[in-house]
């Protein structure tokens, strides 16, 4: 093997960026405990290795972070941060939002959602081309969330800006840990005053009135600093990644005219589609956790102390898990890893499942034919997601 | 809540969260890969059984009632 040919995977290279695949391919077959000096850590690319570390919150700890530059920064994380905390600390926090994050109430907000995409697709209909994730991608996430915790319409824009700058890698390779990260929280102190003398249905006012049983065993209610991290957390980890499952639906639709057609043709088999484009471009392509104990994968040790990286991206292609998994197929029933699994399943899923397919179905109501402007469409890629910073579609098919 | 139900888990569906098992250690546990199932099939109804089944993101858990064997959750639509 020479030296050109030599396995090196560098996250923060941004050619590995339009296709990873081929690259994440030879990791899982060649390298499957993959060791990176340069930026010190390992990576796991295989299906099951990925499933069994996610799982194992005892060997693989989410208390320095789950983005690799937070784990090697060694920097203090707020208290309450529960994507940042193992069981049982973790398991008390969670199950404070599982509660009123059920996928019961996130199905009552379709409406809401439904709503806001119509309005968004408003102006662009009629159009020959437009901008998918500048028309609803970046926009909508942040609304639904906004929704959610009730704040108020006219400044939801303004937090997703905020949120997103914290976690940009762009122009910089990795992403710069202040010293006191504290992901944009201070945005949402102002609401929290705000809420407790205007009460209303949404989530920061059930946070606030949520009474629990702390891991001290003490009944009580969150303090202001907790809800504002539970409002940061929730609008950080929803924000991106769902906008860029919407960016991803429209490429893949283009990329794939015939599967498209059946979904216009058949709108239940929108959410298949969603799953499968969950799997074969998930937002968050990889999670990082922090070694406590001495771990074995395929024979090889990864020591206590290393930060590993657990490639979903990769383990959602793995051959041994899904037949032909470079074909994508809406009509694949799969269970991926996009989501993760254990304790840290992601709390939003079934949010990111009611945008993706509301999404889908209000676009599939408007246009039936369209293809991608790829030398303007720009891909990003930041510490955490990878998607569309801008795809513009070019209408050929319309419902009128 | 009150009466006896039938809770199980799906299998399929599980995602192995293990919330259930945080949130009502009397009526779910884990085994060794993280997957859950009912500790018997037939239990006292409670909130806190109510809320595992609710909270659960993928909705995997099932209870009805033990004796008119009414579903509870998930509810009828």
């Amino acid at each position: 093997m020479n030296a050109a040919d030599e396995l090196y995977w560098d996250p923060y290279d941004h050619s590995f960026v339009v296709d990873p695949y081929p690259l994440f391919n030879r990791m899982r077959e060649e390298s499957p405990v993959y060791r990176n000096e340069r930026y010190d850590f390992y990576a796991v690319t295989r299906f099951a290795h990925v499933q069994r570390g996610l799982a194992d919150w005892r060997t693989f700890s989410s208390a320095r972070g789950d983005i690799l530059e937070l784990i090697q920064s060694g920097v203090e994380l707020p208290p309450g941060t529960l994507i940042f905390e193992d069981p049982p600390v973790h398991d008390v926090h969670r199950r404070l939002l599982a509660r009123v994050f059920t996928p019961r109430r996130i199905a009552t907000l379709e409406p809401q959602v439904r709503a806001f995409c119509r309005r968004a697709l408003e102006p662009v209909t009629g159009a020959d081309r437009f901008d998918l994730v500048e028309a609803v991608g970046a926009e909508m996430p942040m609304r639904v969330i906004g929704m959610l915790l009730g704040i108020p319409e006219a400044d939801q824009p303004a937090f997703r800006d905020r949120t997103d700058s914290a976690l940009s890698t762009e122009g910089r390779g990795r992403m710069e840990v202040r010293e006191k990260e504290d992901f944009g929280a201070e945005q949402f102190r102002d609401y929290i005053q705000w809420r407790k003398e205007h009460p209303s249905d949404d989530l920061m006012t059930e946070l606030m009135n949520a009474e629990f049983e702390d891991e001290n065993g003490v009944r009580r209610t969150l303090t202001d600093e907790e809800v504002l991290t539970y409002c940061t957390v929730v609008a950080g980890a929803g924000n991106e990644t769902t906008g860029r499952l919407i960016g991803w639906f429209g490429a893949l639709m283009a990329r794939y005219p015939e599967q498209r057609r059946q979904l216009a043709a058949d709108p239940s088999l929108i959410p298949g589609a969603i799953e499968e484009i969950l799997r074969f471009e998930p937002t968050g392509p990889f999670t990082a956790r922090y070694v406590v104990q001495d771990a074995e994968f395929h024979g090889r040790t990864v020591p206590a102390g290393s930060a590993i990286l657990f490639v979903q991206a990769a383990a959602n292609r793995d051959p041994r898990r899904f037949p032909d998994p470079d074909r994508f197929d809406i009509h694949r029933v799969t269970q991926h890893m996009t989501f993760g699994v254990g304790a840290h399943y992601c709390l939003g899923a079934a949010l990111a499942r009611l945008e993706g397919r509301v999404a889908a179905e209000e676009i599939l109501k408007r246009f039936t034919d369209w293809d991608v402007d790829w030398n303007a469409a720009e891909l990003a890629q930041t510490s955490t997601v990878r998607g569309w910073k801008t795809l513009p579609l070019v209408v050929e098919g319309t419902r009128r | 809540m009150s009466g006896r139900w039938n809770v199980s888990v799906d299998r399929r569906v599980c995602a192995r969260t293990g919330l259930c098992a945080a949130s009502a250690p009397a009526q779910f546990e884990l085994d060794e890969t993280g997957q859950s199932h009912a500790r018997a099939e037939t239990t006292a109804g409670s909130d806190e059984v109510m809320e595992a089944a609710e909270s659960c993101p993928v909705e995997a858990i099932a209870i009805s009632d033990a004796e008119t064997g009414e579903p509870l959750f998930p509810p009828e639509s």
